[in-house]
């Protein structure tokens, strides 16, 4: 490189030298530079942003002196409080002595452990989800929708088991165990846990299809420790008028976001079906639950469900608004799924045709991956405004998060107080949707990384 | 081996099962599927039958004359304790209308500012925006509504130590108090005036566009339209002698009597509809406004458009067309949020009829259904009037 130059100066003596650059002036530059750039460009600017600052000032003060610096946290009974610091400081006992209440309702306190216990056998069992490793995540969510929801169930109802109830929470406990034994074998052997026991008990020299035979009978082996397990085991029953606070509130959004995708998915593609008879019932369907509020489809199932029923049969209310919601979020997930199917370019459809793939097939592997791809966000949406809905069940008399909250106010130690619960429940119900909200932007840019370029 | 496939092949051609016809699996699969949702259908009918003749319901439509003999606490067209059951009906109905009217009103305003807000260079102001849709967007509206009534409207003062503002204004825990116009005699002739002068600044917009296109002459329509219908009644009306008298409320005994009054539950109710969707209309404001490619902002200064014009005649179109239809949604969900407002007592329909009729009269079919009519019309008249637009609208590509 120097020898080039250096010959090149030799023959050509005027050769343009550029000058080191000036360093930028300190007012364009750095926290300065942006500030003036961003906050006091001009005059106006800067009257709006002093105006927008005293604003953030008034409102932060007025909230930390509200909730903290002024907050009473010791206290008997409201009327202490109010003696103490009257309105211009919260009064967080009240809270603190319900926060049981508020988290899992009027659930026996011997027994919160159970509730515990099943929240964390979902967040093992989904937790693979997240390891870069693991391979079969397709399979772990499968079986988390099918299978966890019948331990977890024993888990919050307990209760007596019949023969049938037994197999299918064997069948829940069988799918953890093999969950985790297959999470354990992808990551040290980056084998499945059925090819893996085919391997060991299959005889060698033996075709890969019979190993898999063989692995899978290991699977009647691991439901047989778990009935073994769960024989030993004894819940004691739990009404689900027991069930309340944001135990309950999770409980009916979780059983809502499970059902609606796929039900909205067979809903949108009735919708789009050649079939006259199933697009007008799918059509139908859906525009009547989207509609309608929700409030009143709650109504219609809490006064209606037992009269559809043969006599004597009393339904739960809980069951009622669990139905009611379910229904509810099928129909508006299936407008959305229409949305990103209505999305994907008819080639697409045609491609697969030609590749001789049928309707089940190209809907599948190739439509559908791609629709539920540009729809995430909405998706996502949905399940937040989903999340936020079952709030009405409180108006049918159910005792979730808000209505917990709003009984704080109706204890005759604590009455009148509102604002404190309401605060505190603005916080768990803003932390959950945030983090929906923002896990399915990652989401977006993570999908989108391969049409980036 | 090769060989005998394809004869096989084609020797099973002509045999072919009719199971594999596309259209015999098409009809039969619908068959099924019709049969399944009509056998339970009748299932549930029957039961039904069953149930109501066991519990002595009956389904009929009869109640509606009978007199409902419950009181409702706000009434926006007249009703008293003997009104029959139907007009119970359109006293939630109207309630229902005008919870919706005012909040769609007062979440357009403020989502509009939050949006422009949203868009500010100044980044203090975007944050502020942000910040305000981020938190108002992720918590339940029906906590918020029960935070707004709870929270707020019941713990103002009594009416004996209201807020004030200019003694014209009152806010009490009994709701909030305003002066009321009354129209005195010849009001009418303004009101004459009010809709001539409406129908002249259309005219003259009309006018003045087939004019532009003809000529290329500019009129600013626009102001002088609204000019026309400001200055045309305020004209008639000061010349009338200005027949209009204000009643404001005063306080009386325990309460404030004469002027407008709003109940709490009402100001809770449309102040939370309003802020809460609000947040959603600042967003399509803003996905609206910043659809529109920053080449049409450059091609419009090539051209020599004014800044000022570019706004109005290059970006808003364009950016309408993005902002209507989700707008249009947001104001459907609005009227079917309105029905929240059984939550902190307000009468809408779904508090007055849905629950407060269906558990007095127990006629839970012909109520529930009625109910959800209302609610579906609303809708399919909605959507009666957007396809054609969205129609419209459409981009024509190509």
């Amino acid at each position: 490189m120097s020898d080039s130059t250096t010959t090149t100066t030799k023959t050509q003596p005027l050769i343009f030298q550029p000058k080191p650059e000036r360093a930028a002036p300190p007012s364009t530059v750095g926290v300065i530079g942006w500030m003036r750039q961003n906050l006091f460009s001009n005059v106006s600017n800067t009257l709006l942003t002093i105006v927008g600052a005293y604003i953030v000032y008034v409102f932060l003060a007025w909230v930390l002196n509200w909730a903290v610096f002024n907050a009473v946290w010791q206290a008997e009974n409201r009327r202490e409080c109010l003696d103490l610091v009257g309105r211009s400081g919260a009064c967080w006992p009240g809270v603190i002595q319900w926060f049981d209440n508020l988290i899992y309702g009027l659930y026996p306190k011997d027994q919160i452990w159970r509730i515990n216990l099943g929240f964390l056998a979902l967040i093992l069992w989904v937790a693979p989800l997240w390891f870069p490793k693991v391979q079969s995540k397709v399979a772990i969510g499968i079986t988390a929708v099918m299978l966890y929801p019948f331990l977890a169930s024993y888990f919050f109802l307990g209760g007596d088991k019949g023969v049938l109830w037994m197999a299918l929470i064997s069948a829940g406990l069988t799918g953890l165990i093999w969950v985790w034994l297959t999470v354990f074998t992808e990551l040290f052997h980056g084998k499945s846990f059925t090819r893996m026991m085919g391997e060991i008990l299959g005889a060698s020299g033996k075709s890969e299809e019979e190993q898999l035979k063989f692995g899978r009978l290991s699977l009647i082996g691991v439901f047989a420790i778990a009935v073994v397990l769960v024989s030993q085991w004894e819940l004691s029953f739990v009404s689900t008028r027991q069930w309340g606070g944001l135990f309950l509130t999770l409980v009916i959004s979780g059983i809502g976001i499970t059902f609606s995708l796929p039900s909205g998915i067979l809903l949108a593609l009735g919708r789009r079906s050649t079939m006259p008879l199933i697009r007008l019932m799918c059509t139908g369907f859906i525009e009547l639950f989207r509609s309608v509020p929700l409030i009143t489809i709650l109504f219609m199932f809490n006064t209606m469900l037992p009269l559809f029923l043969p006599v004597g049969v009393e339904v739960n209310q809980l069951v009622r608004a669990i139905v009611a919601v379910c229904l509810f979020a099928a129909a508006y997930m299936a407008e959305v799924i229409r949305g990103g199917l209505q999305a994907i370019p008819k080639g697409q459809y045609e491609a697969a045709a030609a590749m001789g793939l049928g309707y089940w097939q190209a809907t599948t592997l190739i439509i559908m991956p791609q629709a539920l791809k540009i729809m995430i966000p909405t998706i996502v949406g949905n399940f937040i405004g989903l999340f936020k809905d079952t709030t009405l069940v409180s108006i049918i008399g159910l005792f979730d998060l808000l209505n917990m909250a709003r009984s704080v106010g109706e204890d005759t130690r604590w009455l009148g107080l509102f604002i404190e619960p309401f605060f505190f429940i603005t916080l768990i119900y803003f932390f959950f949707c945030f983090l929906m909200s923002q896990y399915s932007i990652n989401l977006e840019r993570k999908l989108e990384a391969g049409a980036r370029r | 081996m090769a060989i005998t496939e394809s004869t096989a092949m084609r020797g099973s051609k002509p045999s072919s099962s009719i199971l594999n016809n596309e259209t015999f699996r098409a009809i039969v699969f619908q068959f099924v599927t019709v049969v399944c949702i009509f056998g339970l259908g009748w299932y549930f009918v029957t039961n039904t039958i069953d149930n109501m003749a066991q519990r002595g319901m009956s389904a009929g439509f009869g109640f509606l004359n009978v007199s409902a003999g419950f009181g409702i606490s706000f009434t926006l067209i007249p009703y008293r304790e003997g009104d029959s059951y139907f007009r119970v009906f359109q006293v939630g109905i109207a309630n229902t209308l005008l919870v919706a009217v005012i909040s769609i009103i007062g979440a357009t305003v403020i989502g509009l500012i939050v949006g422009l807000m949203r868009m500010s260079k100044n980044w203090l102001v975007r944050t502020i925006a942000r910040w305000y849709i981020e938190i108002l967007r992720n918590t339940p509206l029906l906590l918020q509504i029960i935070a707004w009534y709870f929270g707020v409207f019941n713990l103002l003062p009594r009416p004996r130590d209201s807020l004030d503002w200019g003694g014209l204004f009152f806010l009490n825990n009994r709701g909030f108090y305003m002066p009321g116009p009354v129209p005195g005699d010849g009001f009418t002739v303004t009101l004459i005036a009010l809709v001539i002068a409406i129908a002249a600044a259309v005219g003259l917009r009309y006018w003045a566009r087939k004019r532009q296109e003809a000529t290329g002459k500019y009129f600013p329509a626009v102001s002088a339209g609204l000019a026309v219908i400001v200055a045309l009644p305020l004209a008639v009306f000061l010349l009338s002698g200005a027949p209009l008298a204000w009643d404001v409320p005063a306080l009386q005994g325990f309460n404030y009597r004469g002027g407008l009054s709003v109940p709490p539950a009402l100001c809770a109710l449309v102040l939370a509809l309003a802020i809460y969707t609000s947040c959603f209309i600042a967003e399509i404001v803003r996905s609206g406004v910043q659809s529109v490619s920053h080449g049409q902002t450059e091609a419009a200064r090539a051209l020599g458009v004014k800044p000022s014009w570019t706004m109005r005649l290059i970006i808003l179109p364009q950016a309408l067309r993005v902002i209507i239809p989700p707008l249009i949604s947001q104001y459907l969900n609005v009227t079917k949020n309105s029905s929240l407002a059984i939550a902190i007592g307000f009468p809408d329909l779904v508090s007055v009829w849905m629950n407060t009729s269906l558990n007095q009269s127990g006629r839970a079919i012909p109520i529930v259904a009625m109910t959800m009519a209302f609610y579906c019309i609303v809708s399919l008249f909605v959507s009666l009037i957007m396809n054609p637009y969205n129609r419209r609208i459409l981009l024509k590509e190509r």
